[in-house]
């Protein structure tokens, strides 16, 4: 089930310090209004099967300094569903840098447009690459950095309640093994690679992503971006 | 701030203040040997100031900061058009979605990193880039809800103009300045690419600019004439400069007003004058760009000057038309990119000449009618291409390209 927790207030001034919990700078001026997708916040706590308390989202501050205080993410973006064959899902990327002396370990995400959340990860299995869950939680050595990019690690957004439209933004905090949270606002933005070899992905069936889902899609010459001749498998090659 | 930004602004004056120390140190030394005797770096010699490595450029502050900043070598011009369906339903909300998303390739790759799903980020680098955004007529007025910004209008028909459609017009403009072609056409690419659910490619014209000295230091630069070209124009940071160039007032305020105009030149007629002729077309010497009345480079003309009888800078002369004097004081600053564009079918040269000012009617359009009346520089210049911009002003970290107007 969902909780709604109110949205954090976010203050205007770009001096807010952003740098812990913020990952895209403090996008939020850039929401459109009513137009925009109703993202607020909140504690999505489906995954875990049962009541919780709503997570405070942010850290104690008398405490020991949070994860999420040595958490930096850079150029976050989710994947335009306009278009798509499939626009139940999509998927995040981001940079994510570990600028603390602890390790650092990602363990989930959550957004108010995705049902369900997951971290995935591309790993070669039998000498094909496939797309998998993160088991344990994506790991941060300190001082280390994670691309998550297409291709490779990203953050898997299942059962969208709404189309993400290039220009949109996105609320979305990663979750922390320590309790804490980082806010990302991600810009939505047009998949400019072969979407179809990308988001293929064993856990959600066959998604269609053969030369007929793409017929009426004008605008998108996926016809220049050769992958070889494995269009219709799910593996990345 | 992101921390990588920060990080690579902090190596580039870094970077420079120790170069500068070092110079300054063994200046008696190695700046003898540098030089030959003209004052020229001889080949070989140390590598120059590092006043002439690539900074970043921040993107954030009340201005678009491509519009002041000092021209770095390579400039890119994009027009696009909005897709016919976003145009038909007069989509705003599909113009600021757009925005948004330049937005953050703008803050990405001026600061030297790919830009969010950058398909080959390895091309991003720090390169003085910066990505000026401009709307065009066709997106602004009452229809869209846009206002357009005083004295706003399309350029008035020229005797002399020769204008062809495949270099003008244009809903939105992208400005791209940098130090390199490959970065500035990466970030071309890249944003042209984001624009792709929204607008369409419509003209790309690219040219180049000298605009640092051997030793890295910034002058005026030229154009294929060889006219050192501005030395006229007011110098930002001046008073001067922002009442020439800034919007004061209302949503557009922190933004200006561009026109860019094709200029075809004919290198091989103008190379059958001589010299004395050339610079008697525009009124300056070749060598220094100083007036043909005396002085350096930034000294003024000296309009009522005569010898032998004779106007000095002659009746027609370019810097005596378009002298502020003559126009009530109005004024432009200009910028320039020189082209050759070289096909099978044979070449082009000229200059990609990009007029800011505050108010195109009252600025642009005067100066410009005057030139078309008489200018000595119309036998060897033709305006093959025409097109307007409104500058959106600049925005702060947090803030979007145009929330000012679309927000």
């Amino acid at each position: 089930m969902n909780l709604s927790l109110p949205t954090p207030a976010r203050p205007a001034s770009p001096g807010r310090p952003g740098r812990r919990r913020s990952a895209s700078a403090g996008r939020a001026g850039r929401r459109t209004g009513a137009a925009a997708l109703a993202l607020v916040l909140a504690a999505a706590l489906a995954a875990c099967g049962e009541e919780v308390a709503p997570i405070e989202p942010t850290i104690d501050p008398a405490g020991a300094p949070a994860a999420a205080d040595s958490l930096e993410v850079h150029d976050p973006w989710v994947r335009a569903t306009v278009g798509a064959d499939d626009t139940t899902m999509t998927a995040a990327f981001m940079v994510l840098d570990n600028t603390g002396d602890a390790e650092v370990t990602v363990t989930g995400a959550r957004a108010e447009v995705a049902g369900r959340t997951e971290l995935h990860e591309m790993a070669a299995v039998d000498g094909q690459m496939v797309m998998r869950q993160i088991r344990g939680g994506l790991v941060l050595a300190p001082g280390r950095g994670q691309m998550l990019q297409p291709g490779g690690s990203h953050v898997m957004l299942m059962e969208l309640t709404e189309e993400l439209r290039p220009g949109d933004e996105l609320d979305l905090v990663l979750e922390l093994s320590d309790g804490s949270d980082v806010e990302v606002s991600a810009p939505v933005k047009e998949f400019t690679e072969e979407a179809g070899h990308y988001h293929g992905d064993d856990g959600h069936g066959d998604d269609g992503h053969g030369d007929d889902g793409h017929g009426d899609d004008e605008g998108h010459d996926h016809g220049s971006h050769d992958h070889g001749d494995d269009g219709e498998g799910d593996e990345h090659p | 701030m992101s921390p990588s930004v920060g990080r690579r602004r902090l190596l580039g004056y870094v970077g420079t203040a120790v170069a500068g120390a070092a110079a300054g140190a063994s200046a008696g030394v190695v700046g003898a040997q540098a030089l030959d005797d003209d004052g020229r770096a001889r080949p070989g010699a140390p590598a120059p100031g590092a006043d002439a490595l690539p900074r970043v450029v921040p993107a954030h502050g009340p201005h678009q900061p491509g519009v002041a900043a000092h021209l770095s070598g390579v400039t890119e011009l994009v027009a696009l058009d909005l897709l016919p369906e976003v145009r038909r339903a007069r989509d705003r909300d599909a113009l600021a979605r757009l925005l948004r998303v330049w937005t953050g390739d703008v803050e990405s790759l001026t600061a030297g990193r790919g830009a969010p799903g950058d398909t080959a980020p390895w091309l991003a680098a720090v390169a003085d880039l910066t990505v000026t955004v401009g709307l065009g007529p066709g997106v602004l007025g009452e229809e869209w809800g846009i206002p357009a910004p005083v004295g706003f209008a399309k350029v008035p028909p020229m005797r002399h103009d020769r204008l062809r459609e495949e270099w003008s017009g244009g809903d939105l403009l992208l400005l791209v300045n940098g130090a390199d072609a490959t970065t500035v056409g990466h970030a071309v690419r890249r944003m042209v690419a984001d624009a792709r659910p929204f607008a369409a490619l419509r003209w790309r014209q690219q040219g180049a600019w000298r605009g640092r000295d051997q030793q890295g230091r910034p002058v005026t630069g030229r154009n294929l004439f060889g006219q050192v070209d501005g030395s006229a124009n007011p110098r930002p940071g001046t008073d001067l400069f922002d009442s020439t160039v800034w919007i004061r007032d209302g949503a557009w305020a922190g933004g200006t007003t561009l026109v860019l105009r094709r200029i075809r030149m004919d290198l091989p007629t103008w190379d059958e004058l001589t010299r004395a002729e050339q610079e008697a077309s525009v009124g300056r010497r070749l060598d220094d760009g100083a007036p043909l009345t005396g002085g350096h480079e930034r000294s003024d003309l000296d309009l009522a000057a005569r010898a032998d009888g004779r106007w000095v800078v002659a009746k027609d002369a370019h810097a005596r038309r378009t002298h502020p004097s003559s126009h009530g004081g109005r004024r432009i600053f200009r910028k320039g990119a020189n082209y050759e564009v070289v096909t099978p079918a044979g070449s082009e040269t000229g200059l990609l000449f990009q007029s800011f000012q505050r108010d195109l009617t009252d600025q642009f359009v005067p100066i410009q009618q005057a030139m078309d009346v008489s200018d000595a520089l119309n036998e060897w210049t033709t305006a093959v291409g025409s097109a307007e911009f409104a500058v959106l002003p600049g925005f702060a970290e947090g803030q979007w390209l145009g929330h000012q107007l679309l927000g």
